[in-house]
């Protein structure tokens, strides 16, 4: 402890060691002259704390350069430095994440037309063309409960009439689809 | 969460004086010619700063006081630094403000008041004339012999006018 402080005391008269922290200084980081808290080194080898870095980087975004030799520097260019004594050890730059983007969602409208053609859920929506007509053909010969007006009485002469539509209708869907095949 | 805000600003501050008290104890241990800076009073965001011009140099023998103030967010922000004593200089212009590019777009958090206050130095006897404030002052420079006699003569007249302001001021006293 005395020769400690003898050792001490004398490096600091010396004239050749002006500055005896320049002896301790080396694991100093590089911005806040402390010993480095969360430390990470860039390429070029020079030491930081990670807050001290990152408040660097934030207020240059345009020109990320080492403080101290100029070289260039990014978030994705420095390696944590972990000691030992920490069981978790946590990359310090997970620590204070950049900012997170800005989020902008579309605002609700009252538009009729926002939800035809592609629809907000990602369906496409099979509503017109010819690629629908064996479909509603089917929908209305068998589906009778979807409010519209129900099927005439049986035997009357409109049933007549609409079976035979019907028959017609399908009829040219097979033929189409068919068609459709053999093109 | 707004106290958390202000314990953060704390931090920051308790931080920048904890680096500005080792800037002292450096610019003092280091014992750098013809410079010297000591915090104004207690406030260790602002200092008082003296500059010696080089010999060799026509600011030879003229010593200058500036006014170092930090920001908060120091070092990451340059220090602000202007010349308190008048200055005739191609890059000071007449309110004392100083062109040189540390101080502004090439600063880096790596510099302090020694080094700062030692590039002031050497500007003083390496003017960039390309980029005058003072432009009379840059046409002149080429004449070394008036230069010099210019720039006394303007010294002279200014300190002895701010050592009659400091001796009516006594009297006042």
């Amino acid at each position: 402890m005395s020769a400690d402080a003898t050792s001490a005391s004398t490096r600091s008269n010396d004239p050749k060691t002006p500055n005896e922290e320049d002896q301790n200084g080396t694991y100093e980081c590089n911005i806040c002259l402390e010993t480095a808290n969360d430390p990470v080194v860039s390429m070029c080898g020079h030491l930081f704390c990670w807050p001290c870095l990152h408040q660097w980087l934030e207020t240059r975004p345009n020109r990320q350069t080492c403080p101290v030799c100029k070289a260039g520097i990014s978030k994705d260019k420095v390696i944590p430095i972990y000691g030992r004594g920490n069981p978790n050890p946590q990359d310090p730059r997970e620590k204070l994440p950049p900012r997170p983007a800005g989020q902008r969602s579309e605002p609700e409208s009252s538009n009729p037309f926002q939800n035809l053609g592609f629809g907000g859920d990602g369906n496409f929506q099979f509503s017109f063309g010819i690629g629908a007509f064996p479909f509603g053909i089917f929908a209305s010969t068998f589906n009778f409960n979807d409010g519209r007006p129900g099927p005439p009485p049986p035997n009357s002469p409109q049933q007549a009439e609409e079976q035979f539509l019907s028959k017609v209708f399908l009829w040219v869907a097979i033929i189409f689809i068919f068609w459709l095949l053999i093109a | 969460m707004a106290e958390s805000a202000v314990e953060s600003v704390k931090l920051a501050a308790n931080n920048v004086t904890k680096r500005l008290q080792k800037e002292l104890r450096t610019l003092m241990m280091s014992g750098s010619h013809g410079i010297s800076a000591f915090p104004e009073g207690d406030n260790m965001f602002r200092w008082i700063g003296t500059i010696e011009g080089a010999s060799g140099t026509v600011y030879e023998n003229l010593a200058y006081k500036l006014s170092l103030t930090f920001p908060a967010t120091y070092p990451i922000e340059a220090v602000k630094v202007k010349f308190e004593t008048p200055c005739y200089h191609p890059n000071v212009d007449s309110h004392g403000n100083i062109c040189l590019d540390i101080l502004k777009e090439k600063w880096s958090a790596l510099y302090d008041v020694r080094t700062v206050l030692l590039s002031i130095q050497s500007l003083l006897g390496e003017p960039n004339i390309d980029s005058p404030l003072n432009a009379q002052a840059a046409d002149l420079w080429k004449d070394q012999t008036l230069y010099k006699k210019v720039l006394l003569e303007k010294y002279n007249k200014e300190v002895r006018k701010s050592d009659d302001s400091t001796q009516q001021l006594h009297k006042l006293s």
